[in-house]
């Protein structure tokens, strides 16, 4: 028996326990960071940006809907009519999956801080108006809000050639304000499907500021 | 044929020639042995070390990834409370049923104001309102996730309600005054109330943010728009 043999023959005859338990611990470990990787989900980490978003556009889209119910009621203009159709079930479908969000996300619907306080300090921050003393009213205004005057006004003249230049005028407004807001939160926003949305929102809405437009031209309105 | 049993030679030179040869050998063996010896504890020695390395570079491996795992971990949406009401101070909840009766109706409603209950089909339009609403209507609105903010006139000032009108948004809610009740001002949403002495108090935020166009509702995301709108409407 030379001395290298004598060497080994005792390792052979015990168990490496050691290296076992070392072993185990690494696939341990390894397990438990895999597991924590696979359990990321970025679509339920919202920001605030996605977070604000969801919430103020909602408000945003609940009176472009009124308002497009108010035309679509009373118009006489068969090409306005089919305008306020698509722009009341588009935008409330859309408010709805906004709505969804904030549920998935477990968050209220409102939030402690004041409208578009999430926009404050990007160039989408309507020309400055979004700053912390504002009131409601003055940060629905500039979101491109029509007021309760002129709603009543609209409710009013609805039905009439009057009524659907100040729709068309109403509505254009509102989309400019609405396009702002879409794209602070593609600048700001993270979660995957609200850049999505927020995409298919300028695209649309753009769209349908031509067409009020082109009906503004066709109406000869002012 | 060999007489001397020391070698296979007869030739003493040559026999002598040959046990060197052998000596040399047997040198030259052990040699060789210790050689192979100490070529195979290098190879050990080799070995261990590189058990080493590929050992600690598991485990930087193994802790980087959980520390990276925490690193980068996505920071989810936190909020406490979430339509239980829980964390609001006071805030008691009912269930009630969500039946239509016909306009004219009186119901009496376990809770005044109603928080929730029979109602007319027509809901009252939210916003700001000067005078006294029917519970019938309202209660409708807050079936749609509307909050009712009341307030008893004989019991508040002037600047109670224009308090009472800076914090109520300007959707989905409802102010108005509300006689004979039992605190000067009351909030409300579908089966949820507080009731609260003082104008100013932080619980009612809390509430609006609780409970405003809550899921909980029976109807959430129905309008608060086109419906009736009440005497007295600001």
């Amino acid at each position: 028996m030379t001395r290298a043999d004598a060497d080994r023959a005792p390792a052979r005859a015990r168990r490496p326990w050691p290296l076992i338990v070392f072993v185990l611990v690494l696939v341990a470990g390894g397990a438990f960071a895999a597991g924590r990787f696979s359990a990321f989900d970025a679509t339920m980490a919202p920001n605030p940006a996605d977070i604000g978003f969801a919430r103020d556009m909602q408000v945003h889209h609940a009176q472009a809907v009124e308002m497009a119910l108010i035309e679509y009621r009373a118009t006489q203009d068969d090409e306005l009519r089919v305008v306020a159709y698509d722009i009341a079930t588009g935008q409330q479908a859309q408010n709805g999956e906004m709505y969804g969000w904030l549920v998935q996300w477990k968050l209220p619907q409102r939030g402690s801080e004041p409208l578009m306080a999430w926009m404050q300090g990007t160039e989408h921050d309507h020309g400055g108006a979004v700053t912390p003393q504002a009131t409601e009213d003055e940060l629905r205004e500039a979101m491109g809000m029509a007021t309760d005057e002129e709603l009543e006004r609209l409710r009013e003249t609805a039905g009439t050639t009057q009524g659907d230049c100040l729709f068309t005028d109403l509505m254009i407004r509102h989309h400019t304000g609405a396009l702002e807001m879409i794209a602070a939160v593609r600048e700001l926003g993270s979660v995957p499907r609200v850049l999505q949305t927020a995409e298919a929102m300028a695209d649309t809405q753009q769209r349908e500021i031509d067409v009020l437009r082109s009906a503004q031209t066709r109406l000869g309105c002012g | 044929m060999a007489k001397n049993g020391r070698g296979t030679s007869g030739n003493p030179a040559r026999a002598a020639e040959q046990q060197l040869t052998v000596k040399q050998q047997r040198e030259a063996n052990r040699q060789a042995k210790l050689a192979e010896y100490q070529a195979q504890l290098k190879k050990r020695q080799r070995g261990k070390l590189v058990w080493w390395a590929v050992g600690s570079v598991a485990v930087l491996a193994v802790v980087a990834a959980i520390v990276a795992s925490y690193a980068f971990a996505p920071r989810y949406a936190e909020y406490a409370e979430g339509g239980s009401g829980a964390e609001i101070e006071g805030v008691e909840t009912f269930e009630n049923t969500t039946n239509h009766v016909e306009v004219g109706t009186d119901v009496d409603y376990p809770q005044s104001p109603s928080a929730g209950g029979e109602h007319y089909p027509l809901w009252l339009n939210c916003g700001i309102y000067t005078e006294p609403q029917q519970d019938e209507y309202a209660t409708h609105s807050m079936e749609h996730g509307a909050v009712w903010l009341t307030y008893d006139p004989a019991q508040v000032s002037e600047d109670d309600i224009a308090t009472l009108e800076s914090i109520t948004p300007r959707t989905y809610a409802i102010l108005s005054p509300y006689e004979d009740m039992d605190s000067p001002i009351s909030i409300q949403a579908w089966n949820a109330q507080l009731k609260v002495d003082d104008a100013d108090d932080p619980r009612l935020a809390e509430f609006f943010e609780e409970y405003w166009r809550n899921e909980n509702v029976p109807e959430p995301g129905s309008a608060c728009t086109g419906a009736y709108d009440g005497p007295g409407k600001a």
